[in-house]
């Protein structure tokens, strides 16, 4: 089967359309392509500072979670090494957190967020076209941030910028099931 | 001689710059294959507005996903499909398309004319046609589309393009015949 890229293969042309000349466009259009690409060079930016922010309050919040679960210890916060040697040695269940490092915790994340995706899709199919857009938006945005983790798989502000872009697709669906239930509750 | 006005050859390092989100690099392609890919939108959508915009939105995913192109086939069949995908997708959406005004072109006045006006038969009668007509009668008989590649376009079965070509096909012929008859008799 020939693949859509590839360019296609003379056929006849009984009506003679190929006389007709180029059209030429009405306009030059690369100033507002270059502003699209702008734009978009500009979001990619913040997602990865904000991305980058999530994963420092992350971090925060893991040392945090660190301190409370071993509130009898004086010393300064337990490294993962550390954690993981007083998981060996203490019969007591270690959080979730304190097994696994935060990459572990996001990629597991993105997993289930995902299955939830992937649950929503199957329930109520294709989002209103309205919403449609900023589905495909984050999609498009998913997939680069998935093209730069095949370059750098261990960058913990990668996989931030997956989850938070997932959740708002997963905030998408459900906020479209809420407008459903509503409008079924109004009836 | 290039089988297509698409095929226009830019170098390997241009395409690695645009790649990597330079935009002087996407800029030139953009300039190269401009007129090419309005051309094609502007055929399919019969409206030179919505050409533009099919056009700059065309090129804008294309930049944008321009790292999934693998290099295993030759740009410009890459980037024709986005466009014909973008403007199959609008004409599909837009039922405005449906109804094109018909412009009405002189007659020859001179017999160096004839072949002008003989084109200029050919872009009216287009006009006429139905937008799904005329995208599918030009996908197969000018862009040397297939029968399973335009059905997978519009998301119908073989039968749909088959019987789509095959009217638009017979509805240019009668829109013509008058005048090739005329054409003729002047000889």
């Amino acid at each position: 089967m020939m693949t859509p890229n590839q360019p296609h293969r003379r056929t006849e042309d009984p009506l003679n359309l190929r006389s007709l000349p180029l059209a030429e466009p009405p306009r030059d259009g690369w100033a507002d392509v270059e502003a699209a690409l702008l734009g978009q060079a500009r979001r990619g930016r913040l997602l990865r500072v904000g991305g980058g922010l999530l994963a420092v309050a992350a971090s925060a919040v893991l040392a945090f979670g660190l301190l409370i679960g071993n509130p009898g210890s004086n010393t300064a916060p337990a490294t993962s090494e550390s954690a993981s040697a007083l998981a060996q040695t203490t019969t007591e269940p270690v959080p979730a957190p304190l097994r696994e490092p935060p990459i572990e915790s996001l990629i597991a994340m993105s997993q289930q967020l995902e299955n939830r995706i992937r649950a929503y899709r199957s329930g109520i199919g294709d989002l209103p076209s309205n919403v449609l857009v900023y589905q495909v938006e984050l999609q498009d945005l998913i997939v680069q941030v998935d093209e730069e983790l095949s370059a750098t798989p261990d960058s913990p502000e990668l996989w931030s910028q997956r989850v938070s872009l997932l959740l708002d697709v997963t905030r998408l669906y459900e906020n479209s099931l809420r407008r459903d239930y509503y409008r079924m509750a109004s009836l | 001689m290039p089988q297509t006005p698409f095929d226009i050859q830019l170098d390997d390092l241009t395409f690695a710059r645009a790649k990597r989100g330079n935009l002087r690099a996407c800029e030139q392609i953009f300039r190269a294959f401009q007129q090419p890919c309005f051309s094609v939108a502007f055929r399919i959508c019969q409206c030179r507005e919505t050409a533009q915009e099919v056009t700059q939105e065309a090129f804008i995913t294309a930049f944008r996903k321009i790292r999934q192109y693998r290099g295993d086939a030759p740009f410009w069949g890459w980037l024709r499909r986005v466009v014909v995908n973008h403007a199959i997708s609008t004409i599909r959406r837009d039922t405005r398309h449906d109804t094109v005004e018909y412009r009405d072109f002189h007659e020859p006045q001179a017999p160096q004319q004839e072949k002008l006006g003989l084109a200029m038969d050919l872009e009216a009668a287009l006009g006429v046609l139905n937008a799904q007509d005329r995208a599918v009668v030009w996908l197969h008989d000018v862009e040397g589309y297939n029968h399973k590649e335009i059905a997978e376009l519009f998301g119908k079965t073989e039968s749909f393009s088959k019987t789509r070509l095959s009217r638009a096909r017979g509805r240019l012929r009668d829109l013509l015949q008058p005048r090739q008859s005329t054409a003729t008799g002047l000889r």
